[in-house]
């Protein structure tokens, strides 16, 4: 949820995820926009349990996503327009 | 698209430490690269806002002090180089690094790392699901973007980083459910003789604690969270009385809570990786957060041109970290002949006073984050420890009744610490579980630091290459 | 820690073994089924040296010709180990290929691939698109590939706990986290100082890899083992993206992913360091062993590395095995530098157990005394 008082949020993009559009503004992370827009659910572990954003500064990898084709932390990735992300559900291939 | 740099200091990390020795080295004369992953340097408590900030006064002190390390390395002549990744360090010093759009190789006499911390989580039913969030990383969501890791969330650790990401949920406009503390008041106030010498700090405290007050949000002390639940991300958090060791109270009351977020830490650990894959010698040092490299009071390691400040070094708070880095410096400084003895005698001597009386305050916070035995022995079985390999309490255990007895068979055995955190995350839990076992860190041992310091794509390590041109070496014998 | 003392705390074996790699602990295995009282010491974990940390490329086509006859061995070794030992080590035959780039490499490919057809090992030999019908993510650089179907891997990680399992449950003793301070030849055997205490035995058996020069030197005999910093690098989970181990004629590719979907690259690339430190990488050495990787699979190219490692991989000048008896000595064995050491190890063990419990071996041993030389003053460890 995005806090409003005493910010100035930066023009509006929108990019996607899996697909389905989302609504971000410059300057915020896609990992922060899609909790904004209630998406907490970025991956699979290997067990296949969803995983989210967890340390938010780039260090635990929970939340690594496709972003144009390359895997990139959603708690550091600044959102641009027209950014096509995917999840990744990966399981053991064999 | 590789840019060659060279300096006579390189100083990694732009948090209050590196930030500030980044100044002190620079306005002593020395010519310093100074490399951050963020966008702008501040580090994790100092955070430059990625959203533009119309009011400021309401961010609080750690915004203007990280306004003001911005506005004067800008006024510098310190070379910032902000959006890269340091991934891999190589002695006398080299140091190669990675952006979005290409690579940075710096080179440098001197190397000075800042590298701050991660944070300690110990594990519990349900911390993998989406929604479960560390208290750094709720500090980073708040201040990098002004966003509300949830609309209604618990709170929930140790130490005081608990009251400060409640109040800033509740000033966010969100809702608080409780704040769950593993320690006690008496905890707290044993604390606040080493408080005394920061009366800004504790009356900021007391303003947060009266705000929880004024939204009537319980605040349990000697409680920790039983676990999580919820199907596609966290939507109920139970949570249960302890004692002091951190052992669930039998019998004790459960109370649950449904939430939209858990924001949950244990404590801060010195991301020692850095200064570990260098080779520089460490120690273990609980009160300090785990190991931590061997200085001396300036920030020197035990490789020569090697310097460490900063929570990094042992997690002292970001006032005495700030401190630290001016010291380290200045030894730069004095090391590489810049200035002379006199000279830095004179300037260290204000900044000695001032670092241990914030060193005193650092550790009676450290006190409040000890690792509670009674808390480790309570995680189940079947807890993932490892988060990224999905390895469970059970699994590592099997390891250690078989005979492992070092980090590396345990990781070797059962996958824990070889996922993309690198150990990170899992590291301090399974050294608390080696410690139950009565083996000692020292014979245990860290995760063996290993680079790339961070994971890094291929083809930004390869970059855009000729295969004509690709000299092999030489083949070993065939027949 | 005990203090060194006069006294055996550890008692007396039949054999004692330094190292518990995958050599010594395919000895060991041996000799305790054939009922002796087996010791094996290692300063670190049982498989924690370079037996832990290769690639796990179990590939024989890329082995040296003359060892060919000790390769199609390994491989029935190999296909047994989980079921022997107990415990999965994750043995997969997943077949191999061998790629090459240039004319003159596929000129190479044929010549040597078609010589270790003759020596009995089954070979074919791809185009591309054949090529890609068993790895569909080749390059277009790929001119020709030779197919093995015996080639595979398994999860060196696993090996060692593996064979700890294996040797506890045969009553084999296994002193760990415990190095050899020094070797005494005496009358009845040997006796080997530990930070612990001591250990004696009739017979010594040095299994100790890369360190094996210093613990032999100890007797007074030096073997001139030189020690390669192998890298190796490990991707994080990808998508399913390739089916079996991959190589290049020139030995400098060894590209493979596992069960869980990581991808292992390898190929003999050169770190530096010193043998019982974490190496270091050597920065061209890693930039080209990943573009090599990316000529060959350019899919790997978006993938993160998490990790780069370094095993010591012993060798002598000519690059052969050192296996046998050690001269000047009684009852005293070395079993090292056997290049792809992973993969042959259990042959390689095999036969020097069955020499030291004097049964004629099914396969030639590697004469140490080849290389060997007599120093005057035992040097301390």
């Amino acid at each position: 949820m995005r806090i409003a008082a005493g910010v100035e949020r930066g023009p509006a993009v929108t990019f996607s995820v899996d697909g389905v559009a989302v609504a971000g503004h410059i300057g915020e992370t896609v990992g922060a926009a899609l909790l904004a827009a209630g998406w907490r659910d970025l991956r699979s572990g290997p067990g296949g349990g969803g995983r989210g954003m967890f340390c938010a500064i780039g260090v635990c990898q929970e939340c690594v996503v496709m972003a144009d084709g390359v895997v990139r932390e959603a708690c550091r990735l600044p959102v641009r327009d027209g950014l096509v992300i995917t999840t990744r559900r990966l399981r053991d291939v064999r | 698209m590789c840019a060659d740099l060279t300096a006579d200091l390189v100083v990694l990390g732009g948090g209050p430490a590196g930030g500030h020795a980044a100044l002190a080295a620079s306005g002593a004369g020395l010519d310093v690269v100074l490399v951050d992953e963020g966008a702008a340097p501040g580090g994790q408590v100092w955070r430059a806002p990625g959203v533009a900030v119309s009011n400021h006064a309401a961010l609080g002190p750690d915004h203007r002090a990280g306004e003001a390390l911005r506005a004067a390395l800008t006024a510098s002549k310190v070379r910032v180089l902000a959006g890269h990744r340091a991934w891999l360090l190589q002695a006398g010093f080299t140091v190669h690094a990675a952006a979005a759009d290409g690579a940075a190789r710096l080179q440098a006499p001197a190397l000075l790392l800042a590298p701050g911390t991660t944070e300690r989580v110990i594990p519990f039913p349900g911390w993998t699901l989406p929604g479960v969030m560390g208290l750094a990383g709720a500090t980073a969501l708040l201040k990098g973007n002004r966003m509300l890791p949830g609309r209604k969330v618990v709170v929930a650790g140790a130490g005081p980083l608990l009251v400060a990401v409640a109040a800033s949920i509740l000033k966010g406009g969100g809702t608080v459910a409780a704040v769950v503390d593993l320690g006690s008041m008496p905890e707290w106030l044993r604390g606040v003789p080493a408080m005394l010498g920061r009366p800004d700090l504790i009356l900021r405290g007391l303003g947060w604690r009266a705000l929880l007050l004024r939204h009537g949000v319980p605040y349990l002390t000697r409680h920790a969270v039983l676990r999580a639940e919820g199907d596609n991300g966290v939507a109920s958090v139970t949570v249960a009385p302890v004692d002091g060791d951190g052992a669930f109270e039998p019998g004790g009351n459960a109370r649950r809570f449904e939430v939209d977020a858990l924001l949950v830490g244990h404590g801060l650990v010195p991301a020692s990786e850095a200064a570990r894959s260098l080779g520089a010698r460490h120690l273990h040092v609980p009160a300090l957060g785990g190991w931590v490299p061997e200085l001396d009071g300036l920030g020197r390691s035990s490789i020569a041109g090697l310097y460490i400040a900063g929570d990094g070094a042992g997690v002292r708070g970001a006032a005495a970290a700030a401190l630290a880095g001016a010291q380290a410096g200045l030894a730069v400084a004095h090391d590489l002949g810049r200035i002379d003895a006199a000279r830095h005698t004179a300037e260290q001597a204000p900044l000695a006073a001032r670092v241990a009386r914030a060193a005193r305050f650092g550790r009676a916070m450290a006190a409040l984050v000890r690792i509670r035995p009674g808390l480790i022995a309570a995680i189940p079985p079947e807890a993932t420890i490892c988060r990224c390999e999905d390895v469970t309490r059970a699994e590592i255990e099997a390891a250690f009744d078989e005979g492992a007895r070092q980090i590396g068979q345990l990781k070797a055995w059962t996958r824990c610490g070889m996922g993309p955190c690198q150990g990170r995350f899992c590291g301090p839990t399974i050294e608390a579980l080696a410690a139950q076992r009565g083996i000692a860190a020292e014979a245990f041992g860290p995760m063996v630091a290993r680079p790339p310091l961070r994971p890094m794509p291929i083809g930004t390590l390869t970059g855009d290459f000729d295969p004509a041109a690709l000299t092999l070496p030489p083949s070993l014998p065939s027949s | 820690m005990a203090r060194a003392t006069d006294a055996a705390p550890h008692g007396t074996a039949d054999v004692a073994i330094v190292g518990g790699g995958i050599m010594g602990c395919s000895v060991a295995l041996r000799l305790a089924e054939a009922g002796m009282r087996v010791v094996v010491i290692d300063r670190g974990g049982i498989g924690g040296g370079a037996s832990g940390v290769n690639a796990g490329t179990l590939s024989l086509q890329i082995k040296r010709l003359s060892l060919m006859p000790y390769a199609i061995r390994a491989a029935e070794h190999w296909a047994e180990m989980s079921a022997r030992l107990g415990a999965d080590v994750k043995f997969r035959q997943s077949g191999g290929l061998n790629l090459a780039f240039t004319e003159a490499e596929e000129a190479q490919l044929v010549t040597d691939m078609t010589a270790r057809r003759e020596a009995g090992l089954p070979i074919s030999f791809l185009d591309l698109p054949a090529a890609r019908a068993r790895e569909p993510g080749l390059s277009d650089h790929v001119r020709r590939a030779s197919f093995c179907p015996l080639d595979g891997y398994s999860n060196p990680s696993l090996t060692g706990r593996a064979f700890r399992k294996a040797l506890t449950a045969r009553g084999v003793a296994m002193i760990e986290h415990d190095p050899v301070l020094g070797i005494e030849a005496g009358d009845g055997g040997y006796t080997l100082r530990l930070q612990s205490g001591n250990v004696r035995a009739r017979r010594l058996v040095l299994a100790a890899g890369a360190w094996t020069r210093a613990s032999v030197l100890q007797l007074g005999v030096d073997l001139p083992i030189g020690a390669r910093v192998n890298q190796m690098m490990v991707t994080e989970r990808a998508p399913a993206l390739m089916n079996g181990v991959l190589g290049h004629i020139s030995g400098l590719m060894s590209l493979k992913q596992s069960d869980n979907g990581t991808i292992i690259i390898g190929g003999g690339w050169q770190g530096e360091g010193a043998v019982g430190e974490p190496g270091r990488p050597v920065m061209d050495n890693l930039t080209n062993n990943l573009r090599f990787a990316t000529l060959a699979m350019p899919a790997l190219a978006p993938l993160r590395i998490v990790r780069t490692w370094y095993g010591y991989d012993g060798f002598v000048p000519d690059f052969l095995p050192v296996v046998g008896v050690l001269p000047w000595l009684r009852e005293a064995y070395v079993i090292a530098c056997v290049r792809g050491g992973y993969t042959i190890g259990p042959c390689m063990g095999d036969l020097l157990a069955a020499s030291i419990l004097g049964e004629e071996p099914a396969l030639p041993l590697f004469d140490p005394a080849r290389v060997a030389t007599r120093v005057n003053t035992p040097v301390p460890a």
